[in-house]
């Protein structure tokens, strides 16, 4: 499903009836009867993501093209979302209690979101690198004959991998480019893994940042409204707010990240709302992921692909340690069918990890583009209290 | 052998041909006056020539052997390099060469080997996994030894003439009412050698005498098919001297919350590096880029790719800056910092969209030209934030002394600044208004463009004035003296006239404006010279009266009415202030003609009937009296009055 279908998409409906409607102060019937749409709207998305994320074949949970679908959601979701809250809407609603707080602790998540949103789209070039050791390690053993000389390339590059897969941040950098710039050659086995050789690419965010705290900041006070304010406004804010902070958790989990120490397993989505049903099963399977794995390889993050080379290369890794010319058949084929699966994997990730990254670029575009939309419409009620010089 | 005849039927006379040709290649190699794609072809060639000898029943006997010795010299080669610490291009470049002409061997011999390893003999198989794994162990030295030679000769460019210093954190500005008149200068200075100079001149990044050496580990790798391992380690090498170099920028990394909560100090400051770095590191890019052209060459498609892949992330973190800023808050004094961001993008776009023209480059492509359009529109926010933030001035006590509100001098001289981004703001400001008007107006607009005051920044320039003049005249309503009123709308208004008239606004603002505004203020001082003056001069008005001794008492009365009336607006109007001493002697000296002209004449006609007692002052004395008023400094004649009674 792609973001421009906007199947089920209620957005021109409230578009045309607005500009229907003279009265300006807001119709409380009709906000009621957004707001249930926009609910099921949600629920829908996310339950078409859980019933995929089940399907073994196509796209499963957490893999690149499941986090692709999530993404799409998530811009599906924006724009309806934007929909409800300002389009054809007296500004002035806007900037009533409680939304007069609400609206701007919304902001502040938005802003938080670009920033993992950056975090993310940096973390996707680390599963890119990964991506490429692993093709070499393809390119090697799909050679036939294969001798001595192509196995040792494969391990050479899956033990790199296998190091950048644990690699945490900030380590090993330094010295290896002082090893570079020694002018002397370190040990003489020149297979072995060369693990700082990326060194720019967890030069990434702030100093300081951390995406777990970001995560955390981002649910400090995200709190559903109650009473009279469950039925107007504040309900959308806080759905679309929740969204954004599962989306942002899921990728955080599932992509390698600048301190995701702590990065806790559960925020507080509402099971008891429906439209949350979907996306709290959804935090679930996440969470039992994230806890299955150790503290040292949650490193890499939770993409089903990643973990995918990580257990190929473990085993790849093995059978080339026992690899003796000439290969017997039975041990060929048996390196030849894990080759194929990490050949898929890799195809896979080639297909559809730029197109991630793009798609995470439009993420933080929209929403910068949405929060100054909001911005405008804060500022049009406010234009008596402008800045003064 | 003979299934090899079935693989590779070649008869005697092929033979002598194919060791015919390969002396022709080999002669032709030699010559150097081949250009990169006949000599890769060549090789091409004469591997595939090689290949087919190998292979060859003929060289069974003789050959294969003649072939092992040849093995074994390549493997001695690149063996006898594994127990040598030190790296071959360091220590001697010839061996280096001899050490690649060794790996080709290998090379040729794998792939001879591998085209009929399937039927090939168990001798042969073993030869060719002898030959593999040194190919191996000869790719892995050549991985180490392209990564180092790329650290070891890395080169950046000078930053000596691109006036560094000029950043130190020692000059942070402090745009606020005041010093903003001083910084226009600066700015234009820093504008001038901020330009392109840059683009004709491409410092190299690697020293150009190891281009050679890459060349080769490029083409010797790739032909091996370990293009994957080159451009690894090539593209994570290049990639760090890029981030290493954003360092040295001094560019710092923030998340886009920090920027956003970030004071405005180093706000200004942080951008000024961003401006700066933006400008150097396209600049570098152009460098990075023919790096990878002399590099990769004609080895094909991966170029492109590479390229991006070193780029990108650097440019990212600098297009998020971009991104950060731009969300900001629309405060006016971000205005000429957003327009400096604005040229800079602008400037090297198209340079961008060149270096990028591939479709590996799309997004970084994209990423810029939008970035443009966020900056255009936060500068067009900015711009409207300020008209607003004008209107919503609201002062609630008069400026002392009649002088020049702190809201003039802050807008004129902040429009001052203005017409050195007299082409990005017409540009800005022309969308703004295609969006909104209709085509009749832009017709009209169209015809009048070729005067300067009718582009879209002169325009805009006219209407703030337009947004301050009423926020004078309510202003104004603050001073109870009505007199003071005009002396303070004049002082404004004149003060307005005389930046409009400096060279950098007169032609925006155009001659009709000012002439305009030129008669407001003198309207004002017409205005309180009535003021001021009419009742006390209506005083010495009056036709004669006769000399009887009600009259007298009347002049008496009158002329000392004048006095009063005199030192009650030289206490008040000396400590009233016109700061600009033309302007304030140009008022005296009106008001000197009215007052002690009628003054002079009501004495020389009337002196006799009032008597010399009750004269106080003489002309003279008005005069230099007069001259004491709107100096800022309030005196009295009081005093000298009780003296002299």
């Amino acid at each position: 499903m792609r973001a421009t279908d906007n199947q089920g998409s209620f957005l021109n409906r409230i578009s045309i009836r607005r500009n229907q409607v003279v009265s300006m102060d807001g119709n409380h019937e009709q906000d009621l009867e957004d707001l249930e749409l926009f609910q099921k709207y949600v629920a829908d998305r996310f339950s078409d993501l859980l019933s995929s994320s089940s399907d073994e074949a196509a796209d499963s949970l957490l893999s690149v093209s499941w986090l692709r679908k999530l993404v799409d959601v998530f811009l599906c979701c924006e724009a309806e979302f934007k929909a409800v809250l300002i389009m054809g809407r007296d500004p002035s609603q806007v900037s009533k209690p409680p939304l007069d707080r609400l609206v701007p602790e919304f902001l502040d998540r938005v802003v938080k979101a670009l920033d993992v949103c950056n975090a993310v789209s940096h973390g996707v070039e680390s599963v890119r690198h990964y991506q490429k050791l692993a093709e070499i390690a393809v390119s090697a053993f799909e050679q036939r004959p294969i001798g001595d000389g192509q196995v040792r390339r494969a391990k050479k590059a899956l033990n790199s991998l296998m190091l950048t897969l644990e690699e945490k941040e900030g380590s090993n950098h330094k010295s290896a480019e002082r090893a570079w710039s020694f002018g002397r050659r370190g040990a003489t086995n020149k297979d072995r893994a060369a693990p700082g050789q990326f060194r720019s690419l967890s030069w990434n965010m702030a100093k300081g940042w951390s995406a777990a705290k970001q995560i955390q900041a981002m649910s400090a006070n995200l709190v559903a409204p109650r009473g009279a304010e469950s039925s107007g406004l504040a309900s959308p804010v806080y759905i679309m707010s929740t969204v954004t902070l599962f989306v942002m958790w899921a990728l955080v989990a599932a992509i390698p990240c600048q301190e995701r120490n702590g990065l806790s397993t559960h925020f507080p989505v509402p099971r008891q709302l429906g439209w949350a049903h979907s996306m709290f099963a959804l935090q679930e399977k996440i969470a039992e992921e994230w806890k299955k794995k150790k503290e040292k390889t949650r490193l890499a993050g939770l993409l089903e692909e990643t973990q995918r080379l990580e257990r190929l290369g473990q085993s790849l890794i093995e059978l080339a340690d026992s690899f003796q010319f000439p290969a017997e058949a039975e041990r060929l084929e048996e390196m030849a069918s894990q080759v194929a699966e990490l050949a898929d994997t890799c195809k896979k990730m080639e297909e559809g990890l730029v197109p991630l990254q793009q798609q995470i670029r439009e993420v933080f575009h929209r929403l910068v583009r949405s929060r100054t939309e909001v911005l405008d419409v804060l500022d049009q009620v406010g234009k008596v209290s402008a800045p003064s010089m | 052998m003979g299934d090899f005849r079935s693989v590779l039927p070649l008869c005697e006379g092929e033979q002598h041909v194919i060791a015919a040709t390969q002396h022709l290649v080999k002669a032709l190699r030699a010559s150097k006056n081949l250009d990169d794609d006949l000599r890769k072809i060549l090789s091409q060639l004469e591997s595939h020539l090689s290949g087919m000898t190998i292979l060859s029943p003929e060289s069974r006997g003789t050959g294969f052997r003649e072939f092992e010795q040849q093995f074994k010299w390549a493997e001695e080669k690149i063996r006898g390099w594994e127990s040598n610490q030190s790296l071959m291009w360091d220590s001697d470049p010839l061996e280096a060469s001899e050490y690649l002409k060794a790996v080709v061997e290998i090379q040729t011999l794998v792939e001879g080997l591998q085209r009929l390893s399937m039927s090939g003999s168990r001798k042969q198989k073993e030869l060719l996994n002898q030959a593999d794994s040194i190919l191996q162990t000869a790719m892995s030295r050549l991985e180490e030894e392209l990564v180092h030679i790329l650290v070891k000769h890395k080169q950046y460019f000078d930053l000596g003439n691109m006036s560094f210093q000029y950043y130190g954190k020692d000059v942070v500005y402090d745009e606020s009412f005041v010093s903003v008149e001083d910084m226009r200068i600066e700015e234009a200075s820093q504008r001038n050698n901020s330009g392109n100079e840059s683009v004709d001149c491409v410092p190299d990044l690697v020293h150009p005498q190891v281009i050679p050496h890459l060349k080769s580990i490029a083409t010797v790798m790739f032909a091996s098919n370990y293009h994957q391992e080159f451009c690894q380690a090539f593209v994570s090498v290049r990639r760090d001297a890029l981030e290493e170099y954003l360092v040295i920028l001094k560019v710092e990394k923030f998340s886009i919350e920090n920027v956003l909560k970030m004071e405005w100090d180093s706000l200004n400051f942080e951008i000024r590096k961003w401006i700066r770095a933006l400008n150097v590191i396209i600049q570098y890019l152009a460098s990075e880029k023919r790096l990878c052209d002399q590099v990769f060459g004609d080895l094909g498609f991966l170029n492109p790719f590479c390229f991006v892949e070193i780029s990108k992330v650097s440019l990212l973190h600098l297009l998020n800056f971009g991104e950060a800023i731009a969300m900001g808050t629309h405060k006016p004094e971000k205005l000429f910092r957003l327009l400096d961001m604005y040229e800079v993008v602008a400037d090297n776009l198209l340079y961008i969209d060149t270096l990028f023209s591939e479709e590996a480059g799309t997004c970084v492509r994209i990423e810029f030209h939008k970035l443009l359009r966020r900056l255009a529109d936060s500068a067009r926010a900015t711009l409207l934030t300020f008209g607003n933030a004008i209107a919503a001035n609201a002062s609630t006590s008069p400026v002392p002394r009649g002088k020049i509100h702190p809201l003039t001098r802050y807008v004129m001289n902040y429009i001052k600044t203005l017409p050195i981004y007299c082409s990005i703001l017409n540009v800005l400001l022309k969308d703004q208004n295609a969006a909104s008007s209709n085509p009749v107006v832009e017709l009209e607009n169209e015809l009048e463009v070729s005067s300067m005051a009718y582009c879209p920044m002169a325009c805009h320039l006219r209407s703030i004035t337009s947004i301050l003049e009423p926020k004078l005249d309510s202003n104004s309503k603050l001073y109870k003296d009505c007199a003071l009123q005009h002396i303070f709308l004049m002082n404004n208004y004149h003060y307005m006239v005389e930046k409009a008239k400096s060279s950098e606004l007169k032609l925006f603002f155009g001659d009709e404006w000012i002439r305009e505004h030129i008669v407001k203020f003198k309207q004002h001082a017409t205005s309180y010279e009535r003021a001021t003056w009419s009742s006390a001069l209506s005083l010495l008005g009056g036709g004669r009266a006769g000399s009887n001794s009600t009259s007298k008492t009347i002049l008496k009365e009158k002329c000392r009415g004048f006095i009063i009336a005199f030192e009650e607006v030289y206490k008040n109007q000396t400590g009233w202030s016109i700061p600009d001493p033309r302007l304030r002697e140009d008022l005296q000296i009106s008001t000197s003609q009215k007052v002690v002209l009628a003054y002079s004449y009501f004495i020389g006609r009337n002196s006799a009937d009032i008597g010399e007692k009750y004269i106080k002052y003489t002309t003279d004395d008005l005069e230099k009296y007069i001259l004491d008023l709107f100096e800022g400094s309030p005196k009295s004649l009081q005093r000298s009055r009780s003296r002299r009674n």
